[in-house]
């Protein structure tokens, strides 16, 4: 069973831009979990995603193919139909650099993330989380992606385990941005509880994300669909 | 201590006025006033001769003329190594008197709030966690941000051997197997504590203020230990909101990121990095002596050479000996020093002092900043006092030792923490029980290496 990230852009460039950013380091997870184990079945699964013409399509398909990055499908949607397509296509993670895009796709009960603005030179896959989503769980009402997200952290949480602490091409970064050190405590713990161990945790109780993020340089930032990424 | 002769000098043809005490102006804003109505050496034409030991009547700034006085119209013979003080009253009369103006130096505003010997207020049982008003996360710019690393707040000496023995897997389980039981304090902890005291006076009287002390635990740790740290935290009532757990990557530009003001670790490569990069910073080390510190006044003090001044003067002892120091300081005496590595510190230091003078609170003030420094008062001191006030720093007690170990004057001050830039000096006072900060900047660094090897993380 495969893990399907969708990378989704509305305009073609864009798309290519996040695949590129995030692809690389993607595949670098998926080479290494084969490497430990040829039948790996929990890898990454790359579905790349456009809303546009047909005819921005083909550009689509060779940028990808010039950039040596591995689609595993391409899909061409409108934009209406977005969520449909990736419900269809089993998608546990939508990637996009448009916000409002994101934020639609998670209001509709599609686990969706951001993709990193900065260039991230690291080889490791850097996957943000933003606790103060973690520590609600009885806030109203309910995101329509919490389900998602906590499956999703769950098989994260596997992929991470096939690695060990330090030289793994995975990296799970905590952040939460209005609690205290305690709800970043029950965050750790709610998460390890769901079996996510995460690497690196940065509580910021109310202290301005940007200097932070930009030193983070997560490839995927993944909040509730209510967090203010700005960056 | 050893007990100095206080008898009365009397200063001939020295015509002194005494400054009122409770001034509300600042000692060295006074003397830009009667700087007109004086002779060249800036003394009052009053004919009123005081003794010496007048001590409360005495500022800063007038001592600072007597000094200046002295240098030029005595020729005092200086020490060339250090003497014993036990010695002076065996001593003549020129030396007699360095002794005594050393001790008048020592006092600007007399202690009335607390004794010389660091009193110590106990706080009966736990102080309650929960604070009513006041804000609780100041912004990065408006706060003082003292950045912490986990194994100076806290003592880790048993799980960093785990690690050094067993490599970080076994590290981090055996954390995770012990993540209920809390941290004992570390060095760094008294200090915390302190600065929180502070905090607490601070909300006190400017309840929407920003500018409070904020404590980042910034670590290498991996968020495996964070649970621990986060557990013991709370298990000492610590009020420690934000951290970040790097994981094994560099700190340092998450330093910068909190616009950090000090930055207090066990490895001394973070802190020469730190340093490098404009950040106040000094490496820590645990001793099995600590003597009591006060918990209702936060003290601090500094070096001086290559901590809150530059090391141009040290390097001009080590290349050509104290006669030409002593020499260079003279010739020098009117040009500033520049700045070392933790001025920035005592001018954030002396801010929030200033919001309790503003409200009356100048004899009962939470913060206490002390230097101390081989100078000698009578000449090489007198260049350190010009320059603190040339850049419109105040320190409440100066303390000029020409040459006399440093150790038993600590142990008397008590402060919560010491900077100085060599390992000799940090090591001597961590003897007698103070917690010492090693400052690895400029050309001390050469001469002395530390004794501990630094150790990782």
């Amino acid at each position: 069973r495969y893990r399907e990230v969708s990378f989704g852009p509305t305009v073609e460039d864009r798309g290519v831009e996040g695949t590129r950013r995030g692809g690389k380091s993607l595949q670098k997870v998926n080479e290494r979990l084969l490497e430990k184990n040829p039948a790996e079945s929990l890898l990454f699964d790359v579905v790349l995603i456009a809303t546009d013409s047909q005819q921005q399509s083909s550009r689509i398909i060779s940028s990808t193919s010039h950039y040596g990055l591995e689609v595993g499908r391409f899909c061409f949607s409108s934009r209406e139909d977005l969520v449909e397509t990736l419900v269809v296509n089993n998608v546990q993670l939508f990637l996009s650099t448009d916000r409002d895009e994101a934020l639609q796709v998670s209001q509709k009960g599609v686990l969706s993330a951001l993709l990193g603005r900065q260039e991230a030179p690291s080889e490791s896959l850097r996957v943000m989380l933003c606790g103060d989503a973690i520590v609600r769980p009885d806030c109203d009402p309910v995101p329509a992606s919490r389900g998602a997200a906590q499956s999703f952290s769950a098989r994260l949480g596997e992929m991470r385990g096939r690695f060990g602490v330090s030289g793994s091409p995975l990296s799970i970064v905590l952040v939460t941005s209005s609690g205290g050190s305690k709800s970043c405590g029950v965050a750790l713990q709610t998460l390890r509880s769901r079996g996510l161990s995460v690497d690196e945790a940065y509580c910021l109780a109310g202290a301005p994300r940007g200097p932070i993020l930009s030193l983070l340089r997560p490839h995927f930032l993944l909040g509730d669909g209510v967090i203010d990424l700005e960056d | 201590m050893v007990k100095m002769s206080l008898d009365p000098v009397q200063v001939k043809e020295l015509n002194v006025s005494p400054s009122p005490n409770g001034d509300s102006r600042a000692s060295w804003e006074e003397e830009e006033v009667e700087e007109e109505e004086e002779d060249r050496l800036g003394i009052a034409t009053k004919t009123k001769p005081v003794s010496v030991t007048d001590l409360s009547s005495v500022s800063p700034s007038l001592c600072f003329r007597l000094a200046a006085r002295m240098s030029r119209t005595q020729k005092l013979s200086l020490p060339d190594s250090r003497f014993p003080f036990q010695e002076a009253s065996d001593r003549g009369s020129s030396e007699l008197f360095t002794t005594s103006l050393f001790k008048v130096w020592c006092l600007r505003c007399p202690p009335v709030a607390h004794q010389w010997g660091g009193a110590s207020d106990k706080v009966t049982g736990r102080r309650a966690r929960k604070v009513e008003g006041g804000v609780f996360f100041p912004k990065p710019e408006n706060a003082v941000t003292v950045a912490v690393s986990s194994r100076v707040l806290f003592r880790t000496e048993l799980e960093q051997r785990v690690f050094e023995q067993k490599g970080v897997e076994e590290y981090l389980r055996y954390q995770i197997e012990h993540e209920n039981e809390p941290f004992a304090p570390g060095p760094a902890f008294p200090f915390v504590k302190a600065l929180e005291t502070v905090n607490a006076r601070l909300r006190e009287l400017y309840p929407q203020s920003e500018e409070l002390f904020d404590i980042v635990l910034v670590t290498y740790n991996h968020a495996h230990v964070g649970i621990r740290l986060i557990n013991t935290i709370n298990h000492h009532n610590l009020f420690i909101e934000r951290f970040c757990m790097t994981g094994g990557s560099s700190p340092i530009g998450y330093l910068k990121a909190w616009q950090t003001n000090l930055y207090l670790s066990a490895d001394a490569d973070k802190v020469r990095e730190a340093l490098a990069e404009g950040i106040a910073a000094a490496t820590m080390f645990m001793t099995e002596k600590l003597t009591e510190v006060s918990e209702s006044q936060l003290r601090v003090a500094f070096d001086g050479d290559a901590v809150l001044f530059s090391d141009e003067s040290e390097r001009i002892f080590k290349a050509h000996g104290l006669d030409k120091f002593f020499q260079h300081e003279q010739d020098n005496e009117d040009t500033l020093l520049d700045h070392g590595p933790l001025k920035g510190f005592l001018e954030a230091l002396g801010k929030l002092q200033k919001k309790f003078y503003a409200k009356g609170q100048r004899l009962d003030c939470p913060i206490r900043t002390y230097l101390v420094t081989a100078r000698s008062a009578a000449s090489s001191g007198i260049r350190a006092l010009k320059t603190l006030r040339a850049w419109g720093l105040e320190i409440d007690e100066a303390l000029f030792l020409a040459g006399a170990p440093k150790g038993p004057m600590l142990e008397k001050i008590r402060p919560h923490i010491y900077f100085d830039d060599q390992m000799f000096h940090v090591e001597g006072a961590a003897e007698m029980g103070t917690v010492a900060a090693h400052v690895p900047y400029g050309v001390a660094q050469k001469h002395n290496q530390p004794q501990k090897p630094g150790a990782r993380k």
